[in-house]
């Protein structure tokens, strides 16, 4: 009882400390005279698109028919031609027998659109899946070269490790987009994709070759005593060990590509970072924005780690 | 089956280089029980690692059913696919079951059937005395378990020699017992097996011949009668004095 109740303290002290800080938070802004708008967020999650409906022609509205929330408006022109609209009910604007000019609104359609929040995060989500995918395949590949006996394979894949790790991600990105955009006339989101595997590539060669390294000698050689090359020794025995064991490193390293991700939107892709910057330019909710949008990667990355969390659990079943 | 001409191997490194094995000339004859013994460091397991080419050789010649594992032409895989080997550490592949380890070179260099591979497996699992095992991951096996079933996996291969790496070293003493029963009975099914061990019991029960390395060279060789009654060599009977 008595261990149960002292953690039951040491989680109080937990909650105590964050609400203190943000307690300390609230204060501070207070000081400095921000006024919270958190209620202008949600538009630029989700908003109602009003499409307004016109009637193409002078005439009159013959019948209203209301079908609940949508409400069927009919029209005659002056010659004769009769015509249906289908508008929301709510925003109906005309009675019946009223006489309408050429392009007189009648009401609108609403339907929900993504606001920029939503479509920055979906090419953050897409730009780092593609970005991983790749780099996870030049990951691999250089991770072989890197243990393979040919020194010239060797070589390559360490120079260009020695590269790609001692060169800032913002400065590849610029290569990437203004040099090799140019040189090879790729399109920005190309060069941003390929920048961003190029890099988590390098690291991830790093990964698979500390991986390999670590499965024991023996594992290659019961394999190659019992008939198999190397290429059907690495693909069914050791890939697959080292797979597993190097799936947590392999985890941070794609956590912190979402991350880099951001530094995509200074070569001009709308990504969520850059959509937020578009928010604030307009709402003037610079604080409210910046916290949703880190919320918004804490929220792609939260479930990253679950999902190799999952597969780790899966993979375990062998230990 | 097996002939070993003048084996050289050496490793070289940090300047100095080891004569491994140095000068071994060797035969093994088809169904002929072979046990090697000697110290530590005698070059015994080297020599019985350039058996299937896991070391490469530095001169000399191997062959093996004929074909030399010396010409830089000979395809390994080919030769290894005749010679099963049995480890030390047991090397089991520990991401796969009891099962799938004696099925998958079966399947990979063999090119059998799911089914038919499945059923070799379950079968030798049957007569290695554990095929409730198989569905069980190679960790939750013990020690002795675990040796039979790397000897399941090699025999899955049909192999027409069987290279035994000090096979019960690893092992705690109550399990030698069920793996040298395993062999025995292999060996009285007339399979072609060289074995290094430190089990002087399965040398003067099961081989045919005995051979004792030192230093690299091979010092003596004859029947188990002959080497642990009246062996010639000063050396021989020094190792000999120290283990029995």
């Amino acid at each position: 009882m008595n261990t149960a109740y002292r953690n039951w303290l040491w989680r109080l002290l937990t909650v105590l400390i964050l609400l203190s800080l943000a307690a300390g938070l609230w204060v501070a802004t207070k000081k400095i005279d921000y006024t919270w708008r958190w209620n202008r967020v949600p538009q630029y999650f989700l908003y109602h698109q009003e499409e307004m409906k016109t009637i193409p022609f002078d005439g009159r509205v013959t019948k209203i028919d209301n079908l609940g929330d949508k409400t069927r408006v009919r029209v005659i022109s002056d010659d004769g031609e009769e015509k249906t609209f289908e508008i929301d009910t709510e925003t109906i604007r005309v009675n019946v027998n009223d006489e309408l000019l050429e392009d007189d609104d009648l009401g609108a359609t609403l339907s929900w659109r993504a606001g920029p929040l939503i479509v920055g995060l979906w090419t953050t989500l897409w730009l780092s899946a593609a970005a991983s995918v790749l780099g996870m395949i030049i990951g691999l590949v250089t991770g072989l070269c890197r243990v393979s006996n040919n020194i010239t394979l060797r070589q390559l894949s360490v120079i260009y490790i020695e590269i790609i790790r001692g060169t800032p991600l913002l400065v590849q990105l610029f290569i990437f987009y203004f040099f090799l955009g140019t040189v090879l006339d790729i399109s920005r989101i190309t060069a941003g994709i390929s920048a961003l595997a190029v890099f988590a590539g390098a690291y991830v060669a790093e990964i698979i070759r500390a991986g390999i390294q670590s499965i024991p000698k023996g594992q290659m050689e019961a394999a190659r005593s019992l008939g198999l090359n190397v290429p059907q020794a690495m693909i069914h025995i050791i890939l697959p060990q080292a797979f597993k064991r190097t799936l947590p490193p392999l985890a941070g390293q794609f956590i912190s590509l979402i991350k880099d991700s951001s530094l995509v939107s200074v070569i001009a892709i709308t990504d969520l970072t850059k959509s937020g910057r578009e928010v604030i330019t307009s709402t003037f909710a610079t604080f409210e924005i910046w916290f949703i949008v880190a919320l918004l990667y804490l929220l792609l990355t939260s479930v990253l780690s679950q999902v190799i969390a999952w597969v780790e659990r899966r993979l375990a079943v062998s230990d | 089956m097996i002939k070993t001409i003048d084996l050289k191997k050496t490793f070289s490194g940090r300047g100095q280089t080891i004569h491994a094995v140095d000068g071994v000339t060797a035969h093994v004859k088809s169904g002929e029980v072979v046990v090697i013994i000697g110290p530590s460091g005698s070059g015994k397991s080297t020599y019985l690692r350039c058996l299937n080419g896991l070391e490469t050789l530095t001169s000399g010649h191997i062959m093996v059913d004929g074909i030399d594992l010396a010409d830089k032409k000979t395809d390994l895989n080919k030769v290894r696919k005749e010679v099963g080997m049995v480890f030390q550490q047991f090397n089991l592949f520990p991401h796969k079951t009891v099962l799938q380890n004696i099925v998958l070179a079966q399947q990979v260099v063999r090119k059998r059937s799911r089914v038919e591979a499945e059923e070799k497996g379950q079968q030798l699992l049957v007569k290695v005395g554990i095929p409730e095992k198989a569905e069980v991951y190679p960790g939750h096996l013990s020690g002795g378990q675990q040796q039979r079933v790397a000897i399941a996996r090699a025999l899955a291969m049909d192999p027409k020699i069987m290279l035994f790496d000090e096979p019960t070293s690893a092992l705690d003493p109550e399990m030698v017992g069920e793996v040298l029963d395993v062999m025995k009975q292999l060996a009285r099914e007339g399979m072609t097996m060289v074995v290094v061990t430190h089990e002087m019991g399965f040398a003067r029960e099961v081989a045919d011949r005995v051979l004792f390395m030192d230093q690299g060279k091979l010092v003596e060789e004859g029947t188990p009668e002959h080497f642990f009654t009246e062996p010639c060599e000063e050396r021989t009977k020094a190792f000999l004095k120290q283990v029995l």
